[in-house]
């Protein structure tokens, strides 16, 4: 069957009929706008890339002070040697599992902000993934998300669209997208081969019937339903459709990157992606698997990069890494590191203006202490909310935040 | 749909023959999260009254402060000296940050096993009740940033909750949280701070509109003074006015117990709160105040008794009346704890797989969007709630996938998995119980146990058709597929 591409086909395939039409409430602005149909090439259109690096990514072992004594005594089985590592400056290197991030990094394609965290730091992965995800400071609690608030700004007043705001690509949906309104935010599973969820097909027989329901709530339960499956047939249309201009690394992270690639170029007018990438949470005998992390991380972003330039979207879209917080400077017993506090993060894309931001940590830190920040997280928010999402950021995150100078 | 009732018809009790599998069905979702065989089968033996006597028993089982709750007060208590011997601002910052800190975890804990006994499908009515409650007392964490007060308040909803609505209401009075939450601690003879006073009767007992201004004005003179110490509540003579107001017309040096008795012999005082309790449990549109009148007197006449409010609401012939069937739309808790239930699951104990789905869905357990609580029905939907629901039964139905996890989650399901509770997911071996049905089989057990709706054969011939076509070895892939889609239709998101 040939895939609808608008709403009125796509109810014609229906096999029943006009079932629907007959208690969707959206259906009249729907068809008049038929956002099924290819969307308007936006050529100015900015797009953000979220990679979460789950569980902590040990920043001290990624971005590598390797001559520095401290380092070597605090990590005396996990140290990495000046000759392993990528060199970056005159005392930096990265880990020697990021030589494709390490070549991006030579071309200008890539900048590191260094040592970034938040006053005051928490140490639960649950609270601290909440306060980068809400922009909060540590000790308050905001309900609606960075990019929610975002979109709130962005999106407000604009027409309604089945097209979504925001597309995840991780089991859960993130924090960051939860605004103060409702936005139509779209989850892929991060394995599937398939963008639709195994179960649709069933769902969308289940939900489009031609038995109308006197009942307002089921009826309105089913249009809003629909809604979220039309969306999620384009998109299933667009990744069957998708074909990548560079290869991509085996691996859900690489695969899902691939699909936000696709989805980019499609025009879809989401303006952002978040990415997940989980294992950070090295307690014990991390360096395998830091290292395995580590590899995934940079070949899925290099990945990317290069199908972005070979599209000729690199210059539309920004892509940023960042988790809940780096790990214990000293090592522990078990040859894996603790929770800690700052670290670096990575940014990612042709706009990059120079390889390094802010100032490495002070490793001269007491007996099992944590580092102390350098770069306030939310200035890295600002900067990406003013300088490349063009909106008001102070608005956004609610206070004045220092901007940095990776954005040229 | 059906002719609508008379006040009087729709308040006489439902008829014993009216008693069935169908009716059970629809008090245990209604009253409850969900309508499994077993104790739909249980409640149609025992018959309604007996049923009710039940779900609304005379004394409602405790709920024992969690045992990390007892610790974080421990070392709330141990701070205190600290903060006093704080020097400078930067000292008392540090222990300022870890209380905090303690009192978060601890709301967190309270919320997860709050939620861990309301799924006790023995405990459920209760504790929706007490829910529901919360709804119209409401407080919230983000201003009463005490996990210990949200516990004593809750506790106080549910052990008054059976009772007299006027103790309650009076309990409720002296509640840490509440007097936190309507600036009771701010109302003194000088200063008198009025937020109590008109919540009390605009939203605990009479409704908008029942009252005068110049009775809040007079009424809230009545609650100065009401302070919350580490003693437990005291009145601060010091800042009580104890002269004469008129609150309804009837001047007299009312206290704050005399001030709520005065609202309750208020006529809408009889009406306001099972109305409330329509919106609650049947419909987003309830009728207006009058038409609960008969059921109103009644409720007065036992000196206004929750419980035997309970019975009469909840075993009425409006309450089971086909304009409130299998039309209202559940709330995230109730989406969240039914699924728990349909699937005889155990609560993920994990704040990002249970307390996050729930915010995602529109409902953070501690923080009510405002004084008036959620408003629920139509507004719990639209497209990212719906889908944060649909990724919630997927998340229940998939085997968790433990390497995911964070080192401090695994200790969680250790220690939950000690203390008996390991049915956190459908495993493989459910769904291998579920595929021994046979397509037609399946089809009938998930539309008839999970649905709350009628469905045609056409809708269970689209479930039989989806599992019987695929390849063979696939076909529990398929059975746990169907069931997802079932437990993300339309359908069942309605009780």
């Amino acid at each position: 069957m040939l895939l609808p591409s608008t709403r009125r086909e796509f109810l014609r395939h229906s096999t029943r009929g006009i079932g629907l039409l007959a208690f969707s409430r959206f259906a009249p602005r729907f068809l008049v706008q038929s956002s099924l149909a290819a969307p308007a090439p936006e050529k100015d259109r900015r797009i953000l890339v979220l990679v979460q690096l789950a569980g902590g990514n040990d920043g001290l072992n990624t971005v590598v002070p390797f001559d520095d004594p401290a380092y070597h005594a605090l990590r005396p089985t996990l140290a990495l040697k000046q000759n392993a590592v990528l060199p970056v400056a005159d005392h930096l290197g990265l880990h020697p599992a990021c030589a494709p991030l390490h070549a991006l990094l030579k071309e200008g394609r890539l900048g590191i902000v260094q040592n970034v965290g938040y006053p005051n730091p928490n140490r639960s992965h649950f609270r601290s993934t909440e306060i980068w995800e809400t922009a909060s400071g540590a000790d308050e609690s905001l309900s609606a998300g960075w990019i929610g608030r975002y979109l709130d700004n962005a999106c407000a007043g604009a027409p309604g669209s089945t097209d979504p705001d925001a597309i995840h690509i991780s089991a859960e949906v993130p924090q960051s997208f939860g605004g103060e309104q409702p936005h139509h935010t779209f989850g892929l599973a991060p394995g599937a081969a398939r963008a639709g969820r195994a179960e649709t097909p069933l769902l969308e027989r289940l939900a489009d019937r031609d038995d109308p329901v006197a009942d307002g709530n089921h009826s309105f339960l089913r249009a809003t339903l629909m809604d979220a499956l039309v969306a999620e047939k384009k998109i299933q249309r667009i990744l069957d459709a998708a074909k990548p201009a560079a290869p991509y690394p085996a691996g859900n992270f690489a695969q899902a990157l691939r699909n936000v690639s696709a989805l980019v170029a499609a025009g879809l007018p989401t303006r952002v992606y978040f990415v997940s990438l989980g294992g950070f949470d090295t307690h014990a005998n991390q360096a395998n698997s830091h290292a395995n992390l580590l590899r995934q991380l940079s070949e899925g972003l290099a990945a990317f990069q290069a199908d972005l330039a070979a599209r000729r979207l690199d210059d539309q879209v920004l892509t940023m890494t960042f988790s809940e917080f780096g790990r214990r400077p000293v090592e522990n017993e078990s040859r894996g590191t603790d929770h800690g506090t700052a670290a670096p993060l990575f940014v990612m894309g042709r706009a990059i203006a120079g390889p390094l931001h802010g100032a490495p940590p002070d490793l001269r830190v007491e007996k099992n202490a944590d580092i102390r920040f350098g770069v306030d997280f939310r200035s890295v928010y600002a900067t990406v909310l003013d300088r490349w999402l063009d909106t008001p950021a102070d608005t956004i995150l609610g206070a004045r935040h220092e901007r940095l100078g990776f954005l040229g | 749909m059906s002719a609508p009732l008379t006040p009087e018809q729709a308040w006489q009790p439902l008829p014993a023959s009216a008693w069935d599998s169908a009716t059970a069905r629809h008090l245990l979702r209604r009253a409850g999260w969900a309508a499994r065989p077993d104790d739909v089968a249980r409640a149609v033996a025992e018959g309604l009254p007996a049923t009710l006597d039940r779900l609304f028993p005379a004394a409602p089982p405790p709920f024992p402060r969690p045992v990390f709750m007892v610790k974080a007060e421990e070392r709330l208590a141990g701070l205190r000296p600290k903060k006093r011997a704080a020097t400078t601002p930067e000292e008392r910052q540090i222990v300022d940050r870890e209380e905090r800190e303690l009192e978060r975890l601890a709301s967190i804990e309270f919320s997860l096993k709050w939620l861990q006994a309301a799924a006790d499908p023995a405990r459920a009515a209760y504790e929706k009740w007490t829910l529901f409650l919360a709804d119209v007392y409401v407080v919230a964490f983000d201003k009463v940033r005490r996990a210990e007060h949200h516990y004593i308040h809750r506790d106080l909803l549910r052990t008054f909750g059976a009772g007299h609505a006027p103790e309650l209401t009076k309990a409720i009075s002296r509640s840490p949280a509440m007097i936190d939450y309507l600036d009771l601690s701010r109302n003194s003879k000088r200063a008198p701070n009025e937020n109590f006073a008109r919540e009390l009767f605009e939203l605990f007992v009479l409704g908008e509109g029942r009252y005068a201004e110049a009775d809040i004005k007079q009424a809230a003179r009545a609650f100065a003074g009401y302070r919350f110490g580490k003693d437990g509540f005291r009145l601060d003579v010091r800042a009580a006015d104890p002269g004469p107001k008129t609150v309804f017309g009837r001047t007299g040096p009312w206290t704050g117990d005399e001030v709520i008795d005065l609202a309750y012999a208020q006529p809408a005082a009889a009406t306001f709160l099972p109305r409330e309790m329509t919106r609650f449990y049947l419909t987003d549109t309830p009728p207006p105040p009058e038409f609960f009148v008969p059921l109103g007197e009644a409720w007065r006449a036992s000196g206004f008794e929750l419980r035997t409010l309970c019975h009469a609401f909840f075993g009425s012939t409006f309450f089971y009346h086909p304009d409130h069937r299998a039309n209202y739309i559940k709330s995230p808790v109730h989406y969240l704890l039914g699924l728990v239930q349909d699937l005889k699951l155990d609560l993920l104990p994990l704040p990002r797989t249970t307390l996050q789905p729930l915010r995602q869905m529109g409902q953070n357990l501690l923080e009510p969007p405002n004084v008036r609580g959620w408003v629920g029905g139509r507004l719990w939907i639209n497209s990212s709630t719906l889908a944060a629901r649909r990724q919630l039964a997927r998340t229940l139905c998939t085997p968790l996938d433990e390497d995911t996890l964070n080192a401090d989650e695994r200790l969680e399901l250790t220690a939950a998995r000690d203390a008996g509770r390991s049915r956190f997911t459908v495993d493989d071996e459910r769904i291998r119980d579920l595929a021994s049905l046979g397509a037609r089989g399946i089809a009938d057990r998930l539309c008839d146990f999970f649905l709350p709706v009628a469905v045609s054969p056409a809708y269970r011939a689209a479930v039989v058709d989806y599992l019987e076509t695929g390849p063979r070895e696939e076909f529990e892939e398929r059975v746990r597929r169907a069931t997802i889609a079932l437990l993300q239709s339309p359908e069942y998101q309605l009780c």
